[in-house]
């Protein structure tokens, strides 16, 4: 699969205004705005943690919300049963989500292509089902009472500080796996997707970069889980069906695939048809359907092309 | 002595591709493999890669027997190798192309995580291989839009990028015009004074001008090693390989 | 008690086999795997059921329900299909992704979204005993249905030129269009039937699991499995690989009822570790 062109300046421009409308909107916004936002930013994680995957590394995974759930389970069950601080269950998400996804990852890595899709699902499937019969991970009820940290004397159970709090975050993801993506690892990850028997032929370790790299996104999804049980308060097993891993999926073909800041974009688009316009009309989903197979036909770059396409339009023209 | 090839055979069902094929090369030599098709020269070649593993005999490489060495454990030891078929990473640039092979000289670990763009240490390096291999002005051109000749050019720097011990080279001027021909002759030529050189060519007169010692493959045997002049006059050379080619 | 198991599970499996064989061979001949293969499955259960409902004929429905889906998957090939061969495949496989969002909400507007059901035919209506078990004599009927179809299926890609045009497209696409044969036009075939057999699946499994939206991702996600246990382009694989997920998941519910659903998961994710290409690889 094709990522989108690698432009460096512009993944930072375009996360910049993404960053400054989120603050505008967080300001002006009401609670319900604010909750949507929240929302948005989780959902944000969760596709840059997959465009990383799958836009760097080639490797599209139907099975990663199988990590959201990881994080969220593993903040409910520390949070509720072993009382630790909501701050440290987030943190602790993101080991369980780094080792849990570097050792499947190491398992996993040898096949490709659609196997490796079988194989995700497939896993994230197991995992959706085990939760949906586990007692101790509350059945198909889920668990709830999950609190929201309080950090520097401020209570994030308050939206609009939950909001900042979430956007700190999204930024300390993006510089990370923007550094990552140019770092060494980043570059090979990128050159074993166009030819990986040439990164083995110089002696490259394809399946060290590949476990790796899946254990990173593991980790980030893992926290996007554990941050989206904070926002609502509960988890339940729905947040590791299938579909969700499809719809992340979705988001990153939308943004541009490979572009990282088009993947929030994904996930702003996205979301807000799924949330908002299925409360205006009843056929949301031929919309998101038919948008999605038009994306794949003839945008072969997603909105991220679009934006590029604008921005080479305009230094041209100056 | 850098690598001996002892009593190498492999077959691929009944057919014995290679029979008891003895090599031994020394530090800096430049020698040449041919044969006619079929002959057992791409057999060979991906046995001492490590894309293949003979059925019998070994290869001892630096002292070390490699027998059971992966491909990327044998690069790493330093056999490096460019490929018949051109093997690039087409949305790459030239320079992010040399780049990402010489990143894998990194050792596993923290150095991973810094950015590529700022290792000076790197790009120097990618500078220095792009000059040797002639691409300096294609630097930041995307692989895949090069001409055939310059992409093969390329695939020459890629495998010469962790100053190999032993350079194997696949046909380097399969399907060139004459001029890019000429090119690439003069570029292997002063490779190989640095580099201890195999190279697998159809092209007999690359071969006599490249290498001082040719090794002769004839449906599996080695029938004839010896200085290009010698082999030029061996009889035996003539009937089964340039007669068949007439 | 055992028999019934046993039966159950085949029936299973033979719906399975109608549905993944025709996945497993347009996976041998495009590299692809078409995600609403499932949505085909559906439609041909709602098919079925407007037939039957306005007919009152279950056999009116069981004829025309796949005809009206191998239309649809021609229908299918030759809007979206023919476009894409030369996109690289993963991007077809998402591409069929968004497929699966049409027919859900397609489905959803034209039948509602409340569950529906298919009243078993009357030839079928008592069920029969099998040494000392009572079994529907329907589910034996949904079992000949799918060896009905096996035996067509092997009879044809074995012994008829068509067929052996089709093992060759899957074995080697390039080297088949070099010989003259004629693969887009197989490929047009194969696809169309395959959809038909899936809308078969659909309308037979009606009256047994009934009719609702949302059908298509349970069958999706176990037929994608035998696809992929079995080996992508082989029919044998395909049936050998839905004998076992039917069994394994049969058995599975029987003996250890609180893993019901990982069985097959880790039955498929243990196969792949171990052979990455499926039982029967053909790549």
């Amino acid at each position: 699969m094709n990522a989108v062109q690698y432009d460096k300046k512009l993944r930072l421009q375009l996360f910049i205004i993404l960053c400054c409308s989120a603050i505008f909107v967080n300001i002006f916004g009401d609670y319900f705005t604010r909750f949507l936002l929240s929302e948005i930013i989780i959902l944000s994680l969760f596709a840059m943690s997959l465009d990383f995957l799958a836009g760097r590394g080639g490797m599209i995974s139907l099975g990663h919300a199988m990590f959201l759930g990881i994080g969220a389970y593993s903040t409910a069950i520390l949070f509720i049963n072993f009382n630790i601080d909501p701050f440290l269950c987030s943190l602790l998400a993101v080991v369980i989500g780094l080792i849990i996804g570097y050792l499947i990852g190491f398992i996993i890595v040898k096949t490709d292509g659609i196997f490796f899709i079988m194989i995700t699902l497939a896993l994230g499937e197991m995992f959706h089902s085990w939760a949906y019969t586990n007692d101790f991970l509350g059945g198909s009820d889920g668990i709830s009472g999950i609190l929201r940290p309080k950090l520097l004397g401020m209570d994030l159970n308050e939206p609009l500080f939950f909001s900042y709090y979430l956007l700190i975050l999204l930024i300390l993801v993006y510089a990370f796996l923007a550094a990552v993506t140019d770092s060494p690892l980043g570059r090979n990850l990128d050159a074993i997707r166009q030819n990986s028997g040439r990164v083995l032929s110089l002696g490259g370790s394809v399946k060290l970069y590949k476990s790796a790299s899946f254990g990173i996104s593991a980790a980030i999804a893992s926290l996007a889980g554990s941050l989206y049980a904070q926002l609502n308060g509960f988890v339940s097993p729905e947040i590791s069906h299938w579909t969700v891993s499809g719809e992340g999926l979705i988001m990153i073909i939308v943004g541009g695939i490979g572009s990282l800041s088009g993947a929030i974009l994904g996930a702003v688009v996205v979301h807000i048809i799924q949330h908002e316009f299925s409360k205006l009309v009843d056929w949301w989903m031929l919309l998101m359907g038919g948008g999605f197979i038009l994306v794949v036909l003839f945008l072969k770059e997603g909105l991220w092309g679009l934006i590029l396409k604008f921005k080479n339009y305009i230094i041209e023209n100056k | 002595m850098i690598i001996s090839l002892q009593n190498i055979s492999k077959s691929f069902g009944a057919n014995n591709v290679l029979k008891n094929i003895s090599i031994a090369i020394d530090k800096k030599e430049c020698v040449g493999i041919i044969g006619p098709n079929g002959a057992g020269k791409s057999t060979l070649f991906k046995i001492i890669s490590g894309s293949l593993f003979q059925d019998g005999g070994s290869i001892i490489f630096n002292d070390a027997n490699i027998d059971k060495l992966s491909i990327e454990k044998r690069s790493r030891l330093g056999i490096s190798q460019s490929f018949q078929s051109n093997s690039l990473f087409n949305e790459m640039t030239v320079k992010e192309n040399i780049m990402v092979a010489c990143s894998q000289s990194f050792k596993v670990g923290w150095e991973l995580f810094k950015s590529l763009d700022k290792r000076t240490n790197i790009i120097t390096k990618s500078y220095e291989i792009a000059e040797e291999v002639g691409l300096t002005e294609y630097l930041d051109f995307r692989s895949d839009n090069l001409s055939y000749g310059l992409q093969r050019q390329l695939e020459v720097g890629l495998a010469i990028a962790n100053n190999p011990s032993l350079l194997l080279l696949d046909e380097p001027t399969a399907g060139m015009s004459n001029e890019e021909t000429k090119n690439i002759v003069k570029m292997v030529k002063k490779l190989s004074t640095y580099y201890t050189t195999i190279i697998v060519e159809h092209d007999m007169d690359v071969i006599y001008s490249l290498t001082k010692k040719i090794y002769v493959l004839d449906s599996g045997d080695l029938i004839f090693d010896g200085t290009p002049n010698e082999v030029k006059n061996s009889k035996l050379v003539q009937e089964r390989y340039i007669g068949i080619k007439q | 008690m055992f028999i019934t198991e046993i039966l159950n599970a085949l029936q299973f499996s033979m719906t399975l086999f109608l549905l993944s064989v025709g996945l497993t061979i347009v996976f041998g001949l495009m590299k692809i795997v078409n995600l609403a293969h499932g949505t085909l499955y559906m439609l041909g259960a709602y098919i079925g059921l407007s037939i039957w409902t306005f007919s009152d004929s279950f056999w009116l429905a069981f004829v025309f329900a796949p005809i009206a889906t191998a239309i649809l998957g021609a229908l299918l090939y030759k809007v979206l299909f023919k476009f894409i061969q030369r996109v690289d495949p993963m991007r077809q496989v998402l591409l069929t992704f968004g497929l699966i969002y049409i027919g859900l909400d397609s489905v959803r507007l034209i039948w509602g979204s409340m569950s529906h059901s298919i009243t078993t035919p009357e030839l079928f209506s008592n069920p029969i005993n099998i040494f000392g078990e009572t079994y529907p004599t329907y589910r034996l009927f949904v079992i000949l249905v799918g060896i009905t179809v096996l035996l067509i299926l092997y009879f044809v890609l074995e012994k008829t030129k068509m067929g052996a045009m089709v093992r060759a497209s899957v074995d080697d696409h390039e080297t088949s269009q070099m010989l003259g044969i004629n693969t887009e036009k197989i490929l047009f075939y194969t696809f169309s039937l395959g959809c038909g057999l899936a809308g078969l699946a659909g309308v037979t499994v009606a009256p047994i699991v009934g009719v609702e939206a949302g059908m298509d991702m349970e069958v999706l996600v176990l037929t994608l499995i035998v696809v992929v246990v079995g080996g992508p382009g082989s029919l044998k694989g395909a049936l050998i690989g839905s004998l076992l997920i039917g069994f394994v998941d049969t058995f599975g519910k029987v003996f250890f009822p609180e893993l019901a659903l990982i069985t097959i998961y880790a039955a498929m994710a243990l196969i792949l570790i171990f052979k990455p290409g499926g039982m029967y690889s053909r790549l």
